[in-house]
């Protein structure tokens, strides 16, 4: 809105500029999944202003091929190939992957050990574990009270337990109606702050009676909440003046200088349909 | 250190047993309204001795006893007295000065620019209210603290850029006093104006260096700001009607010459404004309410001379911003604001000794208060100080002015108090520390004159702070000397050491009302500054002074924010803490013209700014991994160069006009030179462009330029005077750069859902704030 307003008194205008150079470097996705096949992400960074792909060369000039990867759990050490996978239904991209009958195990407390070698003999290492998933206690929705009759959205309360004996973090996902549609809300939290154990978020009142909320509660490791955190906060300090920008900061080890994120990915989902009682 | 202590004892007991002169001393006052004047000079001439008065307007001068003296008391700006005195014992004079309207060929021209020149003083600026009053400022708004920022050394303009970064020093390193008590946010509207209703205000003064030993606690800045007294000879009255705000300055005569009391107020009426238009448009479904916003200020100061020694002064600040916004289902309100309060003694031991004992209040808080249909949230900070502290000033003789007090602060800081949770209490969440700090203080100076060319101020200030089981002591050794090559050649250098026990919590650059103060702690040392510098001050001619410093300044355990840090609600805030050290030098040159039709200033500032050897508070921590150490690197206020041009031109009686002029190397930014596409994970967006930032500050903004225009038309009413005054800000329109983002442009719709979109180009942009602003206010005095 303030954007809006600063173009209409002419105030925001195009410009030219010269950004520092830039050295590109890989760029890592891995989430280890129980029950999915070991995959993962491997592209390059680009200059900010360097030529952008389109659809059509879009994995050739993003992808960073011919890696050598692998994953170590419980004693066996897992090759991801470099193929191409597309899953239509979260419309998601991986270009390493392990053979379809090499799954996560569901539950674990061993660490998974990610080794890559790049093309150009550098490397990339980073190690993870399986949290223990965290159930969605209830989801309450809630019809205003204010007795007008033009007041017919509801809002949705979700509430979940936190074990208080470790500090745990937690990302937590809300989608209308289809698990393809962009998040309404997408939060990452700590329990740091909380008093008791119950840890509740909430929603305006923007649902109509028949809408299907899909929430989806992650339990997520400090490494990754902070990674969260710092993608984001490197997005929104792009256009806010009194954002802090901030570099990503990614858990992987290594000669590459790569930045990314190597990560258990342990979630709960559940539906609930709005209507009132 | 131990023989420098002794060398003070030895001087301080030779000083207390000399005195064989008679004394003549008294408090120097504006005639038309009892004010005291700052810096008068008192002069006798066939002896070539003088002395002016101290902040509080007392003089003290020593004179052989003997033959019959001529003693002359001036001011600028007001018609000199003369007196004949014959010196038997010792005599007090209380003077009061007229302005010289009608006798120009008396009123003193050049008083203050000779007063700088033997002043071993350096590094200071000051700023009168009528200059205030006359520059053109941001929609009318006159603003003593603004103006200061035309003066050299003192970063000007730059757009959106609120804080005060004085020679290389950052934001929170300038030490801001309201008679004499703390103001922590000097700030109303996040920065584009300032606490200080102009009206109300009798005197600024900033140091950049050479502090004197009465003054610690900051390392790059003391700006002292003194309300006036109140009219003690009539009522009187003073105010204005802006574009944004009114105010009303009331004063006068409790009991004539005695006693006399003052009360000022400034509020904004945009709110005003914006609720009829939010009424308007009730039924309007389409249409978001405006939020409420306002600001206001209130001052109030009474004095009573009690004796002929002894005068009372209790004066305070109340100021507020209020930000409010509800709905039927959702009520915020975020306010924020200073408290001060001050009550002051004088006392006069004898005609060489003069005491001045304070006790201050200050507090700065925020509260931001939001409840959404059965959960509620509460957020504040606060800063609450009681100071005591009491400084005399001994005029030994002629050769030497002592200064030598003792302050002590409580502190209690309230960091980040948050309260959040359901009604219905199932859902609870907390966070926030509480410290309760002691900084204490005690100085010794001793202003020396050796001849006529040479004065030396040596003085040693001790001081230290206790906190969190911690106590930190440091010594901070001041020296200032000048040498006078001619009556319009000064030669001056200086030293000083600072020491900082608190720290602001800030994100650099913007003063926003949620920064935080936090005190020194086990893990977060005080910062300490050293600054030297040295110059040279000419009077050219009649009418010109110039003046030309360099300075170099070390500083040491600087704060910084390490990548990432969560400075918002955060009980371990020292986590996200680097500490490292800087380095600030450059060179200042200013020409000044204070009498005649045409008065103003030219300053040009050459500097540089480097922060370097980041190390953090929490190695091997939660945001450790890329911040172990960073730097060096160039802070935002890094500078080069910085040029303002300010000219007051009396046409006529009636009209003045005035136009600043304002060039500055654009500020460094933090550009992300690269970027990553990021997928996520199922169920999230895919976002094609990611910034993926490097090396902080890797950008300079383009050159900041700006011009100002100012016309002010007289009117000679019977019942007083009154003026219109016309302010146009950015006359040639100039866009300066606020900020810089990037913005990906997609050709066709954008998916709604989590496939893939590829923007087809991205665009970098440039954000303004302000076009060409013209405004009108109407001032009146009675």
């Amino acid at each position: 809105m303030g954007l809006i307003a600063l173009s209409a008194c002419n105030l925001e205008q195009e410009v030219e500029i010269d950004l520092p150079d830039y050295e590109v470097r890989p760029v890592l996705e891995a989430y280890v999944e129980p029950g999915e096949r070991y995959r993962l992400l491997l592209t390059l960074s680009a200059g900010y202003f360097a030529p952008l792909p389109s659809l059509d060369n879009l994995l050739d000039e993003l992808l960073l091929d011919s890696a050598e990867v692998s994953i170590t759990h419980d004693g066996v050490t897992y090759q991801l190939e470099n193929t191409l996978l597309f899953d239509p239904t979260t419309q998601k991209i991986y270009n390493y992957a392990a053979g379809p009958n090499d799954l996560v195990p569901t539950e674990s407390d061993l660490p998974f050990e990610l080794n890559i070698t790049l093309p150009n003999g550098e490397t990339i290492r980073a190690e993870t574990r399986l949290l223990p998933q965290v159930e969605i206690d209830s989801v309450v929705i809630e019809f205003p009270e204010t007795g007008n009759p033009r007041d017919t959205l509801a809002r949705a309360l979700t509430y979940f337990t936190d074990n208080p004996n470790t500090d745990n973090f937690y990302r937590r996902m809300l989608q209308l109606n289809s698990l393809d549609s962009l998040p309404e809300q997408d939060f990452v939290t700590d329990d740091r702050l909380v008093e008791d154990s119950t840890i509740a978020f909430g929603t305006g009142f923007n649902y109509k009676v028949g809408d299907t909320l899909i929430t989806t509660l992650y339990h997520i490791s400090e490494d990754y909440a902070t990674f969260l955190e710092s993608v984001d906060g490197a997005a929104a300090a792009n256009g806010n003046p009194f954002g802090q920008p901030s570099p990503v900061i990614s858990n992987l080890e290594g000669t590459a200088n790569a930045l990314g994120i190597f990560t258990g990915l342990v979630s709960f989902r559940r539906n609930d349909i709005v209507m009132r009682n | 250190m131990i023989r420098l202590l002794l060398l003070f004892s030895g001087l301080l007991f030779t000083l207390f047993i000399q005195a064989q002169d008679v004394t003549i001393s008294g408090t120097i006052k504006d005639g038309e309204n009892g004010e005291d004047l700052i810096g008068a000079t008192v002069a006798v001439p066939e002896l070539g001795i003088g002395t002016s008065s101290n902040a509080y307007g007392f003089y003290s001068l020593s004179v052989p006893t003997g033959d019959t003296l001529k003693v002359v008391f001036s001011y600028v700006g007001f018609q000199s007295q003369a007196f004949t005195l014959l010196p038997r014992q010792d005599t007090t004079f209380n003077i009061n000065l007229n302005t010289g309207v009608q006798l120009d060929e008396v009123v003193v021209k050049a008083n203050s620019f000779q007063e700088q020149i033997n002043s071993t003083e350096m590094s200071v600026e000051a700023i009168t209210t009528r200059e205030a009053k006359l520059v053109p400022v941001l929609l009318g708004e006159s603003d003593i603290l603004k103006t200061i920022q035309l003066k050299p050394g003192i970063p000007s303009g730059s757009e959106g850029r609120t804080g005060l970064f004085v020679r290389g020093g950052a934001q929170d390193q300038n030490l801001i006093v309201l008679d004499e008590a703390v103001v922590y946010n000097a700030n109303h509207l996040f920065g584009f104006f300032s606490t200080f209703n102009t009206d109300a205000v009798k005197d600024l003064k900033i140091y950049k260096g050479g502090f004197p030993a009465e003054y610690g606690g900051r390392l790059s800045s003391v700006i002292d700001v003194k309300l006036k007294d109140g009219n003690n000879q009539k009522f009187a009255g003073s105010g204005g009607l802006g574009l944004i705000s009114s105010r009303l300055t009331l004063e006068g005569p409790i009991q004539k010459d005695k006693s006399s009391f003052i009360v000022s107020g400034r509020r904004t009426y945009v709110d005003l404004l914006t609720r009829q238009v939010n009424r308007a448009n009730e039924d309007n479904e389409d249409f978001s309410p405006i939020p409420d916003y306002y600001f206001y200020d209130l001052n109030a100061k009474v004095n009573f001379q009690l004796s002929d020694k002894d005068r009372l002064f209790l004066s305070g600040y109340f100021g507020r911003d209020v930000f409010g916004f509800s709905s039927d289902f959702f009520n915020f309100d975020f306010d924020w604001g200073n408290a001060t309060g001050t009550a002051r003694w004088n006392h006069v031991f004898n005609p060489k000794l003069f005491a001045n004992t304070t006790f201050t209040y200050s507090d700065y808080q925020y509260n931001i208060n939001n409840q959404i249909t059965g959960f509620s949230f509460g957020l504040g900070s606060n800063i609450a100080d009681a100071n005591l502290k009491t400084d005399f000033f001994y005029a030994a003789n002629n050769q030497h002015t002592v200064r030598f007090g003792a302050m002590a602060t409580h502190h209690t800081f309230t960091v980040g108090r948050l309260q959040a949770g359901s009604d219905d209490g199932a859902v609870s969440f907390s966070a926030g520390q509480e410290f309760q700090g002691v900084e204490f203080g005690a100085y010794v100076s001793d202003e020396m004159e050796f001849s006529d060319a040479l004065s030396v101020n040596a003085g040693l200030r001790f001081s230290g702070f206790n906190n969190d089981g911690k106590t930190y002591v440091g010594l901070e050794p001041r020296v200032a000397a000048r040498y006078k090559l001619s009556d319009r050649w000064a030669l001056k250098s200086s030293y000083a050491r600072m020491y900082q026990y608190l720290h602001l919590i800030a994100n650099a650059g913007v003063a926003l009302p949620t920064d935080i103060w936090y005190p020194s702690t086990q893990r977060v040392q005080p910062q300490r500054s050293d600054q030297v510098a040295t110059g040279a001050s000419y009077l050219l001619g009649s009418q010109y002074f110039l003046n030309f410093e360099l300075y170099y300044k070390w500083l040491d355990n600087q704060l910084q924010f390490v990548d990432g840090a969560q400075i918002f609600v955060n009980d371990e805030l020292e986590d996200e803490f680097a500490v490292g050290e800087g380095r600030a030098y450059g060179m200042e040159f200013s020409i000044e013209k204070k009498e005649g039709r045409l008065t103003g200033w030219i300053g040009y500032t050459l500097a540089l700014t480097r922060l370097q050897n980041f190390e953090t508070l929490d190695p091997g921590g939660r945001f450790a991994q890329e911040s172990e150490g960073f730097g060096p690197f160039n802070p935002i206020y890094d500078r080069r160069h910085d040029i303002s041009v300010v000219a007051l031109y009396e046409l006529s009686k009636r009209w003045t006009a005035s136009a600043t002029f304002v060039y500055g190397s654009g500020d460094l930014t933090w550009l992300p030179p690269g970027r990553f596409t990021f997928q996520d994970v199922p169920g999230a967006g895919f976002e094609a462009v990611v910034p993926d930032y490097r090396e902080r500050n890797n950008y300079r903004l383009p050159a900041y330029h700006r011009l100002d225009l100012g016309l002010v038309y007289k009117f000679f009413p019977k019942w007083g005077e009154s003026d219109l005054t016309l302010s146009v800000v950015n006359a040639y329109d100039r866009r300066n750069a606020f900020f810089i983002f990037f913005e990906p442009e997609f050709e066709g719709e954008e998916s709604n859902t989590g496939g893939i979109n590829i923007p087809n180009r991205i665009a970098a942009n440039q954000v303004s704030l302000f076009p060409i602003l013209p405004s009108l206010t109407w001032n009146f005095k009675f």
